[in-house]
């Protein structure tokens, strides 16, 4: 082919597919085909699924599908999850501006307090809140107080989001720490009342970041098995399990391809929401709210969600410690190693969901395209399917593909959590990437500095907190989970988690205080570190 | 969650057995060497799978059937690990089953034999059988350890089991085996109900003696009303409704079933713990009584001898099921001489004898003495059952419980 001339006039002719590739960014394109890959590599595991699926009779799978059996836990699943994520906003939104924009005394300590829960898992959560505060709990028991019953689905999204409330408010924090808070002092000296300068200020601002945790929460509701089983809430995760249960795997993928497909009409619909989002300006700081005498309910507010969520959870597992006249089990005694496991995946695992995240997050960041939205939103769907598939899917194509890591080593379970936990790093990484001023990196360009070079030292640099704070919530989360942990541990390699999981289905709790405590300590010890990077001054 | 037993069969759709020839089928390498065409199980469509075709350094001879014994066989008298073959070398179980099940006689064996190594891998039973599905001849396993034979047979109908040594198979019952021997049961227990010794005025009962002993009163008994709970999602609840479908018919059973949501109002759990625990807590809500495993009572009156959860049994119907839990073989092992003797030591006098005690569970070895606090079998009277094979397929069982509402 020939080459055409390329001044301004001859532009607006239909260009060669050569000279398009030619005007194509080699960055961009090297970009975005890390993103496809990444974005290729977690959703591999779907692949097992309609394999599975379709070797249902398709009468049957037409049965399965549109039974009334279906319509009600789609319609249950539906509910829990919206009604999980408007809670977690309800929680979430005020305490991440309780501990950012007011003068709270100690906010880094309630800031780890209201984040702790992540942590917990919830059905654990839930077994020690009826255990404490139900009818015949250790309340009731001792001064004959009880709350009301706390069961199925309503009982299931009450737990849930005391557990899920974290991805709001810290994608919510991360937001407003990153706006300019000299915005709302210019709104109110223009006479906005409090509400009005939210509303119409500070709302836009970190809409995107709420709209992040909400997501997450959402898909952490609809993948949740223990709780709402706890609960006895029919749901679409216990009819995975019920199938499970009969060995009918082809039947559990065909409704987990179902659980799928709603997930993809949320996905969509917030990518409406969370739009549009240059999120960029300034970080002026701005005034912060006083609280005065409020200051004492507010305290008194998080101190209460963290005893119920937190301290519950680990003083009915000592009192059974210090009660119990049980006999010993030895493979539940605690040992380092649980500890050492379970730090050593998670960071594992954080640090290759950052790795992953950083590509989709930036492409789809820098680039406004259908593909490179498609791209980052196809990194959430993991986390939608309940761990259980996910593992399964990975047993099966591990052992085809890479028999010698099954079950040796940690590759394929670290590749697992990324797989479910990828978009966590994902969102709060594209942030930080929507939230940079471009006129920071035209300079960098003026000044010469070449594209890795500008990467290197302006990029970077700015979108660092967004990237740790996306490592730090895998790291969380990886701690807690358990279904893919059993399914692809190398042998003997026992979490605390596991731990806790065993005393819990043994019914042998005293093993289950000394891994809840250290789960706690260590993810707060995490947790502060992270926020010290951050570099917020504390009283 | 995944206690279980108690299903069987032969099974299942085409469909489900096609699927597992085609994931083998990706996997095999070498040739199919060595079949043990299991025989007459699945429709028969799709070639023989149950080869140790992977290509692995076992020659097709080497089979566990093969393996003779190291010391002494074993047999339905009680056998002492002293007369046995040394363990030697390494052994992978998936268990199903609790530590506390299993730990006590594997840290009595590992104790015993310096050269032993015992790798473990707990999970849901439910899950490790569908996990060996998946991996076909990959697995890792030497072993599966089931709460249930419904596992085992589902495992089996897969092909992915292997025989038992002769010894091995004659130990045992025929009716707590796999008739071919391609599993074996290595400990009992009968199905419970459980109850709150404290609540019997928000029964309608004057005394815990006026429990019904028939399983089949269950379903009308208005005293139960409102205070009855079940899981229905466990392995041996999904034999317990074979049982009685084999007992009693299937129309009954539906009825049973129906009587139990619609009268009876019953409390459906998702796990064998928070049933017990429950029942044992005792709040206005919470179920009197509850058709379980006993097992769990044992475990919080070891932890709270002071706590109020009892049990007892209905009698010679499927309420009182006697179901197993057992090993089987998976198709492919590195050792067959060593998982032979392994087995051969669960079904010795100390191995069953540590299990007796550790689980509150009979000795299926027929030499081998009950001595503990559950009533004499003969008093209870459980049915005779033919676990590998019940009338009813597990998958029609669970069909059921789906038709009639009772799923969790």
């Amino acid at each position: 082919m020939s080459s055409t001339p390329t001044d301004v006039e001859t532009s607006r002719r239909p260009e060669s597919i050569a000279e398009r590739l030619r005007s194509v960014d080699p960055w961009m394109a090297a970009l975005a085909l890390s993103s496809a890959l990444i974005a290729l590599l977690v959703v591999s595991p779907m692949f097992w699924l309609v394999r599975e699926a379709a070797t249902v009779d398709p009468s049957r799978a037409y049965d399965l599908v549109v039974t009334s059996q279906t319509a009600w836990i789609t319609v249950n699943s539906v509910v829990l999850m919206v009604a999980v994520t408007l809670l977690s906003i309800l929680l979430g939104v005020p305490l991440a501006i309780l501990t950012t924009r007011t003068d709270l005394p100690y906010p880094r300590a309630w800031t780890v307090v209201a984040a702790l829960p992540l942590v917990i898992p919830s059905y654990i959560g839930a077994i020690a809140f009826v255990g404490m505060f139900g009818q015949g709990g250790e309340l009731d028991t001792l001064f004959g107080v009880t709350v009301p019953r706390v069961d199925g689905l309503s009982g299931a999204v009450f737990i849930i989001t005391l557990y899920t409330y974290p991805y709001v408010f810290l994608t919510t924090r991360a937001a407003l720490l990153s706006m300019d808070g000299s915005l709302v002092d210019a709104a109110r000296t223009l006479n906005a009342g409090p509400f009005e300068a939210f509303r119409r200020v500070t709302f836009p601002q970190i809409r995107p970041g709420i709209a992040a945790g909400a997501l997450l929460a959402a898909l952490y509701a609809v993948s949740d098995f223990g709780t709402p089983a706890f609960m006895g809430a029919r749901v679409f995760t216990s009819t995975i399990y019920w199938e499970f249960g009969g060995f009918a795997v082809e039947y559990a993928a065909l409704l987990a391809i179902q659980l799928i497909a709603i997930v993809a009409v949320v996905l969509v619909i917030e990518a409406g929401i969370g739009r549009d989002e240059d999120a960029s300006g300034g970080t002026g700081d701005g005034s912060t709210i006083r609280l005065g005498a409020w200051k004492w309910p507010a305290m008194g507010f998080v101190s209460t969600i963290g005893a119920v969520t937190l301290v519950v959870p680990v003083a009915i597992f000592t009192n059974w410690l210090v009660r119990s006249e049980g006999d010993r089990i030895a493979s539940l005694e605690f040992q380092p190693e649980f500890a050492l496991n379970s730090v050593y995946l998670a960071v594992l695992a954080a640090l290759v969901a950052a790795a992953f995240a950083l590509p989709v997050a930036y492409y789809s960041g820098r680039v406004n395209s259908t593909i490179s939205r498609l791209l980052e939103r196809a990194t959430y769907l993991g986390f939608a399917v309940p761990g259980i598939v996910i593992g399964l899917a990975l047993v099966f194509l591990g052992t085809r593909t890479v028999p010698s890591l099954y079950r040796d080593g940690v590759a394929l379970l670290v590749f697992a959590y990324v797989v479910r936990f990828l978009p966590q790093a994902v969102g709060t990484t594209r942030a930080s990437v929507l939230g940079i001023d471009d006129t920071l990196l035209e300079a960098a360009r003026t000044l010469d500095s070449g594209r890795i070079e500008t990467f290197r030292r302006v990029t970077l640099p700015l979108i660092m907190p967004g990237v740790v704070a996306g490592a730090v919530l895998v790291f969380l989360t990886t701690m807690k989970e358990l279904p893919m942990t059993l399914m692809l541990q190398p042998v003997g390699m026992d979490t605390l988690v596991i731990i806790i999981w065993e005393a819990q289905r043994g019914l042998y709790y005293r093993y289950a205080a000394i891994p809840a405590l250290l789960l706690l300590v260590i993810s707060g010890l995490t947790m502060i570190v992270s926020l010290r990077q951050e570099g917020y001054e504390i009283g | 969650m995944g206690q279980n037993t108690g299903e069987v069969g032969d099974r299942r759709n085409g469909v489900r057995r096609r699927q597992f020839v085609a994931a083998t089928g990706v996997a095999t390498v070498g040739v199919l060497a060595g079949c043990l065409g299991n025989g007459g199980n699945g429709s028969g469509d799709g070639e023989e799978v149950g080869g140790n075709g992977n290509g692995d350094a076992n020659g097709g001879g080497d089979r566990v059937v093969d393996a003779e014994p190291g010391g002494e066989p074993v047999d339905s008298t009680a056998v002492s690990w002293d007369d046995l073959g040394d363990l030697e070398g390494q052994i992978t179980i998936y268990s199903g089953r609790t530590r506390d099940q299993i730990d006590p006689v594997f840290e009595a064996l590992e104790a015993e034999y310096d050269g032993l190594d015992i790798e473990l891998f707990y999970d849901d039973n439910d899950v490790q059988v569908n996990q060996i599905l998946q991996e076909g001849e990959a697995t890792v396993a030497d072993l599966m350890y089931s709460q249930d034979p419904g596992a085992l047979n589902e495992l089996e109908a897969n092909d992915a089991l292997q025989e038992l040594p002769a010894d091995v198979v004659d130990a045992v019952p025929a009716s707590y085996r796999h008739p071919d021997g391609l599993w074996t049961g290595v400990t009992g227990r009968t199905r419970s109900i459980i109850y709150n010794s404290d609540r019997l005025d928000e029964t309608g009962l004057e005394d815990w003696e006026e429990l019904p002993t028939d399983i089949m009163a269950f379903d009308t008994d208005d005293r139960l009303q409102g205070v009855i709970s079940t899981r229905p999602n466990s392995g041996t609840f999904r034999g317990f409704i074979q049982a009685m479908v084999e007992l009693e018919g299937e129309p009954e059973t539906r009825e049973w079933v129906r009587g139990m949501i619609d009268h009876q109002d019953v409390q459906l759990f998702s796990g064998g713990s928070s049933q017990a625990e429950a029942i044992n807590r005792g709040g206005d809500d919470d179920p009197v009584v509850g058709l379980g495993n006993s097992y769990y009572a044992a475990r919080i009156l070891n932890e709270d001898p002071d706590a109020p959860i009892r049990t007892t049994h209905t009698e010679n119907d499927a309420g009182c099921l006697f179901s197993v839990a057992g090993v089987g073989v998976m198709n492919q092992v590195d050792d067959p001489e060593l998982v032979a003797e392994f087995v051969r030591h669960l079904l010795a006098a100390e191995g069953q004898e540590f299990m007796m005690d550790a689980n509150g569970e009979y000795p299926v070895v027929e030499g081998i003495d009950y001595v503990g606090p559950l009533p004499d079998l003969t008093e209870i009277n459980p049915p005779e059952f033919d676990l590998s094979s019940f009338d009813m397929e597990l998958q029609d069982a669970q069909d059921l419980l789906t038709e009639e509402g009772m799923t969790v």
